[in-house]
């Protein structure tokens, strides 16, 4: 090698070696955040925010820590979840740029991005150097609850997802597994098929009832919606023909899951079909259900985590933990329910700056932290929350805890989202509530689907078409 | 007479009592939430009372600044309870005695009351974004003033038409002025009246909600927007919904309670007729 | 009933003065025609405009589309549907509250030990946000959790199970008895005021000659309070029409639209789904409805003499 290769050689390997030494060092999008915000210290930015429990997030921890670090003041307006939208789109519509960032379901997505409500994230994620982190969501988020017809318009903020609860104790208590064994001749297990829940639950609830049933559900409509949407899918059902985008939840596959649905609350509590999320969570805290399916934050207040939190006061103090044991729903694919996305409002005069804070507040750092917060409604969301040492450590069986959300955020299923997605999502609640009327299923249905083509027409059938399209493509519209 | 009234009077006793029963066991059902815990909130069967009454949660609200939203309430709806109080028995007083605008003025003034808030909120955000009102106090008194002037004009109309003239021209003759017959021989006389319409104005402003939705962020959060912050898709805060809700009916109750002399005439029509 | 007969049965005729001050009467109108209009004209204007519009979620096309909205109106079943709930509903709601509020009014109208504590009570109902209110009905009404089926357990001697807010037979009379129990207590208080104005030597004079008390009532009582009470009709009526939060916390217009109010409907599609230029059209409707039940209302009871 002549003397000029050789110095070019060391050349690069010292670039080498310097580059590898800075990319040890390499900026976190956290600090890079941090950093860029220096420039508008003194500024107030507001953020929208669901009010209650959710709100404690920014109001006591992540809003006055970004202050301290950036001298940026965070101004919450926490508004109640079913007003949420509303309120977005009303002052989006007057104009009056009340908002700089957004807290937002992914559902809404499509129809705020439509009206121009939303920023469109791409130039601040380039500039700011945050896609390596936003690639390290975990994917079914962020292949799902992240972009509009390709463009970033929210950071995927809250691991949302059903997962399956069920008394661990009640499944290892040998007498239990003796009878059930004899009368089904295999064994008792965690139900895989929702063939196998009816008639664990049937059984169970023969055996205990009436201090405790086989299981309960929250079968109000707004929940049960989501849990039609989910166990629809599970067993093959599609929403609309792709060709045509005529609406297909009649299908005998949907009949099935509304018989089905109604003939399971015979062995749940009386009074099942009017249970919401807090009667639910009461009725398996104090230990009268053997089985449910909830969002994660059921699993954490069930093993007593944050337990002494005033804030959380509210949450019947658990009676079953350490006997609770986690899975994904009978059907392997749960439903990613509802779940929010952080944006930025397009009317907002402080983009920068709030896009700083929300990129801050996704970033691995900080959200690890929120996500760890004993108050917290935001579950992990990201691949590092699922393992990391700290979380493992917060509760005895936290590990099995975070195997299943994580494995839940693998084959999780997409809420369906269209253009005007609460027409459609009205029209099942509807039909759900028809059916604890004690209407005839099929009729319910095509009542429902023919609604659902009437709101397609109206909207566009091309256009709709689309849309449906691109939502479809995505991994977790449909089963794999 | 006298002994068929006191015959009647444990009868009308229980009655009463049976009644009072009826209105406020839910009110007490709620009001024993604020002490419950949550597992006595969600117990099977239901618990009627609570095994210890704690302050804690109304602690809480105080502290959270929570209940500052009340007094917001309590400002926003007094003070337009009183403007329009004023405004509207003047109205009423003018339509009454000298047929002011006719029937079709009276008709106009009650047909402001039939718009359904849901279609006019935006229009009225729109003009309030454009005044600065926005989240402001001012803004909304006017707001509730004006919304409660249909109700407080016919009301008192009502009340007014029964004071006899007499009474009034009686007073004009002994050398009063007409602002003086108004409010030293009229608003006297329908005391009672005042008293009614008065009590649901302030209702009527208090249980406000569409309107305090959309035209506050977070200044002047109302009570009624404040409680709705507590149901949540998953969460559920009972003990703060009670708390606040007792917490805002307490103001009310006293002063129904107080007042309440007001509700019946003392000295009798003699003045006139005997 | 021509309107002499119903001037002879009315026997309060409205008194006023001989020679009004012209710029004193008009004084008095004034503010308060002022705040009316400031507040109450802008909205106007607009939704008349936009409800010829096609402003909706998708599109803000403010282009002229005529009477699109409102031949639609004539086509939406489910919004004379939920005409016809409303309708339903203040016509029981409203004779029940009226009929209960006179007789606890006629009740309380005479001194009673502990009155005040309990006239103090009795309105507190009304006091509770309505979204409260529903709330609470709705927890009490709940099988397992509250304590409505656990009473009617104990007067029936067995175990009831009874879905309020979920069984079609049963949702019509939970919101009816959740909105009479927060409403009679204004009728209560209204009609309390109105009968302690009425003059007591008539009512005397009356008994002297021997009258009895349903007589006294008709003849006497009713007619003296008729200005106030028709007017507390009026007015109940008019907001029953607009009742909301009760039925939104109890069924959510549910099962399926079966409680569906006008009120819950244009929420839905003014709130929710921004079908702002409908939502305008169907708020034209609902007003021009209700003028022309009220001024016949109005006429009728010859409020505005």
């Amino acid at each position: 090698m002549g003397l000029l290769a050789k110095w070019a050689s060391m050349l690069a390997v010292t670039a080498f070696a310097m580059s590898a030494a800075t990319g040890a060092h390499a900026e976190s999008a956290a600090e890079r955040a941090v950093k860029e915000a220096q420039k508008y210290k003194g500024q107030t930015i507001t953020i929208v925010w669901e009010a209650g429990l959710q709100a404690l997030d920014p109001l006591n921890y992540s809003g006055p820590k970004w202050e301290k670090l950036t001298g940026i003041k965070v101004k919450v307006v926490e508004v109640a979840t079913a007003e949420m939208f509303t309120k977005i789109m009303q002052e989006y519509r007057a104009g009056t740029g009340a908002y700089d960032a957004l807290n937002v379901i992914p559902s809404w997505m499509p129809d705020l991005a439509q009206a121009g409500a939303l920023e469109n994230l791409d130039p601040y994620v380039e500039k700011y150097g945050f896609n390596d982190e936003l690639q390290k969501i975990a994917p079914t988020y962020r292949d799902n609850q992240m972009k509009v017809n390709d463009k970033i318009y929210g950071f995927p903020d809250d691991g949302d997802v059903f997962v399956f609860y069920y008394r661990k104790d009640i499944f290892e208590d040998p007498k239990t597994k003796e009878e059930f064994k004899a009368k089904f001749n295999r064994e008792l297990a965690v139900p895989k098929t929702w063939a196998e829940f009816d008639e664990i639950g049937q059984f169970l609830t023969d055996k205990y009832q009436p201090s405790m049933y086989g299981a309960a559900f929250f079968r109000q409509a707004p929940y049960a919606q989501f849990m039609f949407q989910e166990r629809f899918r599970n067993e093959g059902g599609k929403f609309f023909d792709a060709d045509t985008m005529k609406a297909t939840i009649n299908s005998d596959i949907g009949v099935k899951v509304f018989t089905d649905m109604r003939n399971e609350n015979k062995f749940m509590p009386p009074g099942v079909e009017q249970w919401g999320f807090t009667e639910n969570l009461a009725a398996f805290l104090a230990g009268q259900t053997a089985m449910t399916i909830s969002w994660p934050p059921y699993g954490r207040w069930a093993a007593g985590y944050g337990k002494d939190e005033e804030a959380l006061n509210w949450v019947p103090k658990s009676t079953i933990s350490g006997k609770v044991g986690y899975a994904l729903p009978p059907g392997g694919h749960p439903e990613l329910a509802a779940g929010f996305a952080l944006s930025v409002a397009s009317t907002s005069k402080n983009k920068d700056a709030a896009y700083l804070f929300i990129q801050w507040l996704n970033s691995e750092d900080t959200s690890l932290e929120r996500v760890k917060l004993p108050t917290a409604l935001r579950d992990p969301f990201r691949d590092s929350h699922f393992t990391d040492p700290g979380y493992l450590k917060l509760w005895p069986e936290a590990k099995e805890y975070l195997a299943a959300l994580e494995e839940g955020s693998k084959t999780g299923l997409l809420d369906l989202s269209l253009l005007q997605t609460d027409k459609y999502e009205e029209v099942l609640r509807q039909a759900i509530s028809k059916l604890w009327a004690g209407d005839d299923p099929k009729a319910i249905l095509d009542e429902a689907a023919s609604q659902w083509d009437a709101i397609t027409e109206k909207i566009g059938v091309d256009k709709q078409k689309a849309v449906y399209a691109n939502w479809a493509m995505k991994s977790g519209a449909y089963p794999k | 007479m006298n002994a068929r009234r006191r015959l009647a009077l444990p009868l009308r006793y229980a009655a009463a009592i049976a009644f009072t029963l009826f209105f406020i066991f839910p009110v007490y059902w709620l009001f024993i939430i604020s002490f419950k815990t949550p597992a006595e909130i969600f117990s099977y069967p239901p618990v009627w009372y609570p095994k210890s009454i704690q302050f804690a949660n109304y602690w809480v609200l105080f502290k959270d600044g929570d209940a500052f939203t009340v007094w917001n309430s309590l400002v926003l709806a007094s003070i337009s309870t009183l403007i329009a109080m004023v405004l509207g028995t003047m109205c009423a007083y003018s339509l009454v005695r000298f047929r002011t605008g006719g029937e079709n003025l009276a008709v106009w003034i009650i047909s402001q009351r039939l718009m359904p808030p849901i279609a006019i909120i935006f229009p009225i955000f729109l003009l309030y974004v454009w005044l600065g009102w926005v989240d402001t106090y001012h803004g909304l008194i006017i707001l509730y003033t004006a919304f409660s002037l249909p109700y407080v004009i016919w009301m008192m109309r009502g009340y007014i038409e029964e004071v006899p003239i007499e009474l009034e021209e009686s007073a004009l003759v002994d050398g009063c002025t007409r602002w003086e017959v108004l409010w030293k021989v009229v608003f006297p006389m329908v005391r009672a009246g005042l008293f009614a319409t008065a009590v649901f104005t302030f209702v009527f402003a208090w249980n406000d909600f569409i309107f305090a939705l959309v035209l506050t962020r977070t200044e002047v959060i109302t009570y009624t927007v404040q409680v709705t912050h507590y149901f949540g898709g998953q969460s559920n805060f009972w003990a703060k919904i009670a708390a606040m809700s007792v917490l805002g009916t307490v103001p009310i109750f006293l002063a129904v309670a107080t007042m309440q002399r007001f509700l019946v005439r003392g000295i009798s029509m003699g003045a006139v007729k005997g | 009933m021509t309107s002499e007969t119903v001037d002879r049965v009315l026997d309060t005729p409205v008194h006023r003065h001989r020679m009004p001050d012209r710029n004193f009467r008009l004084w008095l109108v004034f503010p308060a025609v002022l705040l009316l209009l400031l507040i109450g004209l802008f909205p106007l204007i607009y939704s008349l405009v936009i409800s010829f519009q096609n402003l909706t979620m998708l599109d803000q096309d403010t282009s002229f589309h005529g009477l699109m909205n409102y031949a639609q109106l004539f086509r939406d079943r489910r919004l004379w549907e939920a005409i016809l709930h409303t309708l339903l509903i203040t016509a029981v709601a409203l004779p029940l509250e009226l009929v209960l509020g006179l007789v606890m009014a006629q009740l309380f109208l005479d001194h009673m030990p502990g009155r005040q504590l309990f006239i103090a009570l009795i309105v507190l109902p009304t006091i509770i946000s309505p979204i409260v209110a529903g709330a609470t009905w709705r927890l009490m009404f709940d099988q397992r959790y509250g304590p409505v089926n656990q009473i009617i357990s104990w007067l029936t001697g067995q175990q009831q199970v009874l879905l309020w807010t979920v069984n079609p037979k049963l949702v019509y009379p939970a919101i009816l008895i959740c909105e009479i129990w927060q409403w009679t207590p204004f009728m209560f208080l209204i009609l309390l005021a109105a009968l302690s104005h009425v003059d007591r030597s008539q009512l005397e004079a009356a008994e002297l000659d021997g009258a009895r008390f349903p007589r006294i009532f008709f003849k006497i009582v009713l007619p003296a309070i008729w200005p106030v009470m028709a007017i507390a009709i009026l007015i109940r009526g008019v907001d029953l029409v607009r009742i909301f939060d009760v039925i939104w916390a109890l069924t959510g217009g549910g099962p399926g639209t079966m409680t569906e109010t006008i009120s819950i409907y244009t929420y839905i599609q003014g709130f929710q789904q921004f079908e702002s230029s409908y939502t305008a059209a169907i708020a034209f409707l609902i007003v021009a409805l209700m003028s022309i039940v009220v001024t016949w209302a109005i006429r009728r009871m010859g409020l505005a003499r």
